[in-house]
């Protein structure tokens, strides 16, 4: 019993750690985030579907992505330095993405997905070598970079999402700027391809995320408190 | 392909790609005067328009609520005119309005029904189009008089003064997607100290605390105002409290006790700053929300507004930027005052000055130098006569005088009661499209 007890101990001491280590460079969260389980994600919408291209070039449907599994998916654009912006998408991913390992009941559950605004710039290519080794399948988290073929097939996308991405207007001519911008929003997808929470950069922290995903999981299985 | 989608796609095509520099922004802790944080364009230049949300007065023009678009820029050759507007199909106590989080729609309410308006305001900035009305709010909550429109992401979250069993004040809030799906609805607790009465709510997302308010119901808000004061058994049915929520769970937390109607709420927009004031209408008082060294939520008194025994209703009340200031607005004596809030436990006031026979709502600019008033409180407490001023006045603010500049008469205008205001932006224009107008997009490839 006391041996039990040492390695739960030693157990969760390891994982606290290792949240921290994965947590390096983000900002605190300044509150308690509710435990999983103990409140409800309701469906906000279905996820959109439509054309995008995986790093091979492939022409595919977004939801082959956004189906079976719970779903992180961040909108990006490979030039993007905005450190509230897509880096920090980045860096919740890639932490969240060491939580994960951390935990072997979420084995095979969860998938990231990282689709380009720019399909200008960010062409299959580009999006192979900005994922690098993050492409590859790591301890059954599968991490998918996608982007589009043309801004006819990326529109009913940020549009169904609800991704603000606007063009400003010229005062004087009434015409478009060259000049789009957006707000950091990450979405959480259930495996039936329900919208289940929004994140901005205030509530996008691996704390609060992986507790969502918990708090998914546990909905499956019936378990909610 | 039609040549006018063609065009279109064209257009937008063009328009996309032709450089894509990308802007990225996270929310900000605040808005030109109070919006969400969640909210994603400031204008933090000179704004181009006022939108006021206008009460219908039967035999006043088409008699209907309505959208009114004032030119609010100096450089404008329609400087302080109305340049457009666009009429609901009712006359319902138009109240207030909010903004979408991306800042391309604005949902607007009236307190007679449950009938929510979706108005278009990106397409054309200057000439907001009705595109949606949500008509779902009573069947689907039993909640009427739909309040606060308060943007989350990818959500709206509504406050409710009302319910459709009681008329009565016990009420809560709604949820819907941008698109006007319903998602849930959230009672008013009335355990624990809780009334059961809404009225405003506010975020401090960096905390995860939602506040919320609380005022009357149908049964009063309704009622003309003398008739009102005079029954002893109604004015017992005021909201005295404000609860405070675990904004992510959704939960109530603490009830706050906060007597004579706690109305609007307002965060410092300063991100150092973690506390929210309030002002009460029948006890004419600022209250302030803030943790205590043990970090336990706490309301307390901390300012008295004119002389309460007179009653002068403090009504809205906007925030500084900086969190150094509040404007506060008093509707019998058509008060504008305004308080420096540097030490929020100890408000003083500083400046006042009557801006009107009867005040309403108040609005400044992103710098603070521009200020807005209207006249309307409700259709039947707003005062009758000489006394019924009908408005918008914009005003200079220098830190020390306000300085009226211009006036619209709505009731000159045949418009109406002018109440809830929102500034818009010729910059804020964004294409906006139609599913429909997607599928054909997509059929077209």
């Amino acid at each position: 019993m006391l041996r039990s007890l040492m390695f739960c101990a030693a157990w969760l001491a390891a994982q606290h750690a290792g949240a921290h280590h994965a947590d390096e460079g983000l900002p605190a969260l300044d509150f308690v985030a509710p435990a999983p389980g103990t409140y409800q994600l309701h469906r906000i919408m279905p996820a959109p579907d439509g054309r995008v291209l995986d790093v091979g070039g492939r022409l595919q449907r977004l939801d082959r992505f956004t189906r079976g599994k719970i779903t992180l998916l961040g909108f990006i654009y490979t030039t993007c330095a905005d450190p509230e912006g897509c880096p920090l998408a980045y860096r919740v991913f890639d932490s969240l993405k060491m939580r994960i390992h951390a935990n072997p009941d979420l084995d095979g559950m969860v998938r990231f997905v990282t689709l380009s605004f720019d399909p200008a710039r960010d062409t299959p290519t580009v999006m192979m070598r900005y994922a690098g080794s993050r492409l590859k399948q790591d301890q059954g988290l599968e991490w998918y970079f996608l982007t589009t073929r043309s801004v006819h097939d990326l529109l009913p996308l940020v549009e169904g999402f609800g991704q603000d991405v606007r063009y400003s207007v010229d005062k004087s001519s009434g015409r478009p700027k060259r000049e789009l911008s957006h707000v950091l929003k990450v979405f959480l997808i259930d495996r039936r391809g329900d919208i289940r929470e929004i994140y901005t950069s205030t509530f996008l922290h691996p704390q609060t995320v992986m507790n969502d995903i918990k708090t998914l999981l546990m909905e499956r299985h019936g378990v909610m408190k | 392909m039609t040549p006018r989608n063609l065009h279109r796609a064209s257009f937008l095509a063009a328009a996309l790609l032709a450089l894509f520099i990308f802007v990225a922004s996270a929310p900000a802790f605040g808005d030109e005067t109070c919006n969400s944080p969640y909210i994603s364009k400031l204008i933090k230049g000179q704004e181009d328009y006022v939108y006021v949300w206008t009460l219908g007065v039967e035999g006043l023009g088409d008699g209907l609520d309505k959208l009114v678009t004032v030119d609010v820029n100096p450089k404008s050759k329609n400087f302080a005119k109305v340049i457009h507007h666009v009429s609901v199909k009712s006359r319902g106590e138009a109240h207030h309005m909010g903004f979408t989080d991306d800042r391309r729609h604005l949902w607007a309410g009236g307190l007679a029904g449950s009938e929510i308006y979706v108005f278009d305001i990106a397409a054309d900035p200057a000439r907001p189009k009705l595109v949606r009305t949500i008509s779902d709010l009573a069947r689907k909550t039993g909640y009427l008089g739909p309040h606060t429109y308060y943007a989350l992401p990818g959500r709206m979250l509504v406050q409710a003064l009302s319910n459709v069993k009681d008329k009565g004040g016990v009420t809560g809030m709604a949820l819907y997607n941008n698109m006007g799906g319903f998602i849930t609805s959230y009672a008013m607790p009335t355990e624990a100290g809780g009334d059961g009465y809404g009225y405003d709510l506010a975020v401090n997302a960096k905390k995860n605390v939602l506040l919320t308010s609380s005022f009357t119901g149908y049964t009063n808000y309704m009622r003309p105002i003398g008739e009102l004061i005079n029954d002893k058994e109604a004015m017992k049915r005021f909201g005295n409290t404000m609860v405070l929520w675990d904004l992510k769970a959704m939960k109530p937390q603490k009830v706050f006790n906060v007597p004579g109607a706690p109305l609007e709420i307002r965060w410092s927009l300063n991100p150092r700053d973690n506390w929210a004031v309030t002002a009460t209408a029948l006890t004419s008082k600022i209250w302030l929300v803030k943790q205590d060294a043990g970090g336990e939520w706490q309301a307390k008194e901390v300012a008295t507004i004119g002389d309460p025994a007179k009653i002068p209703l403090p009504v809205d009340i906007s925030i500084t930027r900086d969190g150094k200031g509040l404007w506060v607005n008093t509707f019998m004596d058509g008060m504008t005052r305004y308080f420096d809030l540097s030490n929020p436990e100890a408000p003083k006031q500083t400046y006042e000055k009557q801006t009107g026979k009867q005040v309403n709502m108040i609005s400044q600019s992103w710098d603070g130098k521009r200020v807005y008033i209207t006249s309307s409180l409700l259709a039947n407490w707003d005062k009758g006569g000489a006394d019924n001023e009908q408005f918008l006045r914009g005003f200079k603010w220098d830190g020390k005088a306000l300085a009226q500049v211009f006036e619209v008469d709505f009731t000159r205008e045949k418009l109406g009661r002018a109440h809830h205001m929102k500034l818009g932006s010729k910059g804020l224009q964004s294409a906006s499209r139609t599913p429909e107008e997607y599928r054909q997009l997509a059929r077209a490839q």
